[in-house]
């Protein structure tokens, strides 16, 4: 369970809303207040007034994986597998462990030929895989995913899409420009001016979007 | 007005791009997955990387410009009008086009996203190359700024356009579209029969497709309007 009450900070005004779902998408326009809203939600960013509660827990209490738009502003490490190994090490688990679950987080995400590689050395896309790895290595109870499929062709999200369908988090929160991809979801959030103007399953959200383009493209020629 | 890709081979590591083809007048897009050398190989046409072996060859091409995927790396002015300046402009004329009346004296990065898309989309536009080459224009917008873009992009009237993009959902009318799969290049030829060869076609149009449809151009209306067409 998602709970927010009386949440204001910087643009975003949450009064109350509760979500019981596990894979959220938050949608709307660029600087309606998404990534500030998974920033607070993730623990990036104390909100000025309010709470959040994630598990019934607030943020910092809880396992969060986070993966942003820019995984160049993110990355931390030169070599792959330290960027992956990153998570794990700041948790202190022994070597062994995080050795186990750098491999078994890049055989997930399908990038184990790279763990040797430069980060400098790799594409957007799998800069964006190694960030997917990184927040998945220490098996979140949430997943945020901040716009993270916007440079990324179908293919590598739909993998992105599968890796997040079959980790073992709780919730999944994930902002997209891809309406076809929130037209997956369980819940979708659409934002605006900071505020949650839509709320509910894609079909009851997207009812209220239909004569704008934030309409998923299948709806639109399935109709 | 026309490039000519003779041959074109160009390797670093284990990556190679492999190429041949002429890109004549109007809108071209080049989609192929993240890695496959979309942005190498708008270097290689804008002449800032060397191949290793063949050519880009222009014939009657006097200017290029080259627009990166994130527009902030082209900033170098601490205001939005001394930037349109720095492009050979005058800011009237841009900032109008842009949408940006009134915000000359802003800092171009407290411009949103979509804003500083929008001014060196304006920028590149106005400039009015020969060869515009546009690295994943529409990443990162929301759909009424791709929207945007779009019609930007089809308004231009002249010169060779040529879009590196994955976007699969808001797309401008273009007049050939091209592959990058497995380090080659491959031209699908001129719209609309470019369309049913397009491997990684967007879902609407594979779908309208399988339909038994006929789009005439990519974008989500062509697809609905040869849908009606065939429902009635």
């Amino acid at each position: 369970m998602i709970e927010i009450a009386d949440l204001r900070h910087r643009l975003v005004d949450i009064p109350d809303l509760a979500v019981d779902a596990r894979h959220i998408a938050v949608i709307g326009p660029n600087g309606s207040g998404k990534t500030t809203l998974l920033e607070v939600c993730s623990g990036i960013e104390e909100p000025r007034a309010g709470t959040v509660r994630l598990l019934k827990r607030p943020p910092s209490a809880v396992k969060v994986g986070w993966v942003g738009e820019f995984p160049d502003r993110t990355l931390l490490f030169s070599r792959v597998y330290d960027e992956i190994a990153s998570t794990p090490r700041f948790r202190h688990h022994p070597c062994p462990e995080t050795d186990e679950r750098v491999r078994a987080a890049a055989t997930r995400v399908g990038i184990s030929h790279l763990l040797d590689r430069k980060v400098s050395s790799l594409s957007g896309g799998e800069k964006a895989l190694v960030a997917l790895a990184a927040a998945c290595a220490d098996d979140p109870e949430v997943l945020v995913l901040d716009e993270a499929d916007s440079h990324l062709d179908a293919g590598t999200a739909e993998r992105v899409y599968r890796v997040v369908q079959e980790s073992t988090a709780a919730h999944v929160l994930w902002c997209t420009q891809s309406m076809d991809a929130a037209a997956g979801a369980d819940y979708v959030l659409f934002m605006e001016n900071g505020l949650v103007q839509h709320h509910g399953t894609p079909e009851e959200v997207f009812s209220a979007l239909e004569e704008t383009c934030f309409y998923p493209t299948m709806w639109r020629v399935l109709r | 007005m026309r490039i000519d890709l003779e041959d074109l081979l160009f390797s670093r590591d284990s990556f190679t791009l492999r190429g041949s083809g002429t890109f004549g007048a109007g809108v071209h897009l080049v989609s192929g997955p993240v890695g496959s050398g979309k942005s190498t190989l708008a270097l290689l046409l804008a002449e800032l990387l060397q191949p290793g072996s063949g050519a880009v060859r222009r014939h009657g091409v006097s200017s290029a410009l080259l627009l990166l995927q994130f527009p902030e790396h082209h900033v170098t002015c601490p205001t939005v009008a001394e930037e349109v300046r720095s492009w050979g402009l005058a800011p009237e004329d841009v900032l109008l086009r842009a949408d940006l009346v009134g915000r000359g004296d802003d800092d171009p990065f407290h411009l949103s996203r979509g804003e500083l898309r929008r001014l060196t989309l304006a920028c590149a536009v106005t400039r009015n190359p020969d060869l515009l080459l546009l690295d994943e224009p529409f990443s990162s917008l929301d759909c009424v700024a791709k929207r945007e873009a779009c019609r930007t992009i089809e308004e231009r009237g002249a010169g060779i356009t040529i879009i590196f993009s994955h976007e699969r959902a808001v797309l401008p009318r273009v007049d050939a579209v091209w592959e990058i799969e497995d380090g080659a290049l491959t031209p699908r030829g001129s719209v609309p029969d470019a369309i049913p060869l397009w491997r990684h076609a967007p879902p609407y149009l594979a779908y309208a497709l399988r339909e038994g449809a006929r789009p005439e151009n990519i974008r989500l209306s062509d697809a609905r309007e040869a849908l009606c067409r065939i429902r009635g």
